[in-house]
């Protein structure tokens, strides 16, 4: 199986089960190199476990996971990882956390920690590179945690509610942050999330999953142009697409009777 | 740049409360004399037991140094080996199925005991206080070390893992250091009970008079200013290790107490190169 010609990550007709549990159920997806594509659902949808798959913890059921066309599925170590914990190590400066990626596989050198300081001069950590991580904020832990992330160099980065320990106002800061980051450094962004702002103002694409079983329901493509600043999170074109987002998830959780909403049914590429 | 706390200040009122403490244990011993009427020769006053060892300063150095030695030495090996044993239990699970309830009767054996059967094999050399001193210390080191090794986020493994670790450096960059902490309260519960394993160690046989031996002699003289002198040189040698431990641990753990790394700990950055250069 080669690449198809743009495309970053090719899910396809992934199934996993624990035990007879049915976690995820023929999910077939393609993120296009330098897409940001945020995965919105419920908890119990399969958000977390299409994460551990794609990142080569979870040794998958059936169905090919492709990255460059060749496939990583049950590989770790070919994509960037980060979760909603900051994972930094206590004893490790914020710049030892930078440059844990290069130190845990062949040592870092000094050109590692030159650039990991680079890195976190410009995007505002520079005065915060001796400190431990414990004399640092929520939002500031995850700052270091992104970098360590982008440090490590994988073209392809998963980040799973990274922001959802955060309180609103430092996420909203953290959002504009990370998009400021994606444009500069062109890589490419899975997100899984569950609060739908967040996923329409990241994304280029928000694929909404429902639960039992875990599937992709719909998958909307958000053409809010960029670059995004909050306010456009109360211009019509976002709140006509979150009541969208929202109806669709709402339909799911009560009755199955909304017009128009078949899941599995809209937008979905063949 | 950071604040860091006035470590001076802090260190200050430490030794100061040290002081306070220790003053009010002889003011006690002073007081519980005068109320019972006890005569010296049943409990000297304290300034009668710090007086015999400004008395007889060249003996009770040489005394003290012999006792230090056997503490320090065991006490050495037996962190080294608990750390080791530790380790390696952690690493393989067979083996730590094994060990564990040897371990748990090793600590159940009457220390007492042991040192008889000590004394047969290895003499009255300073081989058999060593092997006690270190059976001693070696316990909560293990034991501490063990909890901190298991205390791992599990999500850390994994992230190492995803960032391609090899399992030699995920393990001495993020397991061994998780258990410093832990490892350091072993040694210093390790460090107070230490010089209790040189004393019996002493009693059972010595070629070479420390302490311990001292004590027993004085005891069978009726000396009980000797004794007390020997004892208060004891304690002085089991708080001295506790707090020389606390020390090292102060600079060993830097990331536990202060707010960024000093020089010596990782604390050099990179000159910023870039300072108005283009973006990244």
């Amino acid at each position: 199986m080669s690449g198809e010609a743009g495309v970053k990550l090719a899910i396809r007709n992934l199934n996993h089960n624990f035990g007879s549990f049915r976690a995820l159920n023929d999910v077939s997806l393609d993120i296009k190199d330098g897409e940001f594509v945020c995965i919105l659902g419920a908890s119990g949808c399969g958000k977390s476990t299409l994460f551990n798959a794609v990142s080569g913890l979870l040794t998958i059921s059936a169905g090919q996971i492709l990255l460059d066309g060749k496939n990583i599925a049950g590989k770790p170590g070919q994509v960037g990882y980060m979760l909603q914990k900051d994972l930094l190590l206590p004893w490790r400066t914020v710049l030892g956390n930078i440059t844990l990626g290069a130190s845990l596989t062949r040592g870092a050198h000094k050109a590692d920690r030159e650039k990991a300081a680079e890195l976190a001069y410009h995007y505002g950590l520079g005065d915060f590179l001796r400190h431990y991580p414990r004399s640092l904020s929520g939002g500031m832990r995850q700052r270091v945690a992104l970098m360590r992330t982008i440090a490590a160099g994988r073209e392809l980065m998963l980040l799973d509610e990274p922001f959802g320990a955060l309180d609103s106002q430092t996420r909203i800061g953290m959002q504009q942050w990370l998009l400021e980051i994606w444009r500069e450094m062109k890589r490419t962004v899975m997100f899984v999330t569950h609060d739908v702002d967040e996923a329409i103002f990241l994304a280029d694409r928000v694929v909404v999953m429902l639960p039992k079983p875990g599937r992709i329901g719909w998958i909307l493509d958000i053409e809010i142009p960029r670059p995004r600043a909050m306010d456009c999170m109360t211009s019509p074109a976002f709140v006509e697409i979150k009541r969208q987002v929202m109806e669709m998830l709402y339909s799911q959780a009560t009755l199955h009777g909304v017009p128009g909403a078949q899941p599995g049914g809209l937008k979905v590429p063949a | 740049m950071s604040h860091e706390p006035s470590p001076l200040r802090d260190y200050a009122r430490h030794v100061g409360l040290w002081i306070v403490a220790i003053a009010l244990i002889f003011v006690a011993w002073e007081l519980v004399l005068v109320a019972t009427g006890l005569p010296a020769y049943v409990i000297p006053p304290p300034g009668k037991a710090i007086g015999v060892i400004f008395d007889n300063i060249p003996l009770m150095t040489q005394l003290t140094s012999q006792t230090l030695s056997e503490t320090f030495y065991g006490y050495i090996v037996g962190a080294v080996l608990g750390v080791v044993l530790a380790v390696i239990m952690a690493q393989v699970p067979i083996v730590h199925r094994l060990l564990y309830p040897a371990l748990i009767t090793s600590q159940a054996v009457p220390i007492v005991a042991i040192a008889a059967p000590l004394v047969i094999i290895f003499g009255f050399g300073l081989t058999p206080k060593l092997i006690i001193v270190a059976w001693i210390v070696f316990f909560p080191v293990v034991v501490n070390v063990l909890d901190g090794l298991a205390s791992v986020d599990h999500d850390q493994i994994n992230l190492a893992r995803l960032l391609g670790g090899t399992r030699l450096r995920t393990f001495m960059i993020v397991r061994l250091p998780a258990c410093i902490g832990p490892l350091f309260s072993g040694l210093k519960i390790g460090a107070c009970y230490a010089v209790t394993g040189a004393v019996i160690g002493e009693w059972t046989a010595s070629s070479h008079i420390g302490l311990g031996t001292y004590l027993l002699t004085a005891n069978a003289q009726m000396n009980t200013a000797g004794v007390y002198g020997a004892m208060l040189l004891l304690t002085a040698i089991g708080i001295g290790s506790f707090l020389f431990v606390v020390i090292v641990e102060h600079f060993a753990t830097p990331w536990r107490t202060r707010m960024t790394a000093p020089a010596y700990f990782g604390g050099n950055i990179p000159p910023h190169a870039s300072t108005q250069k283009q973006k990244v």
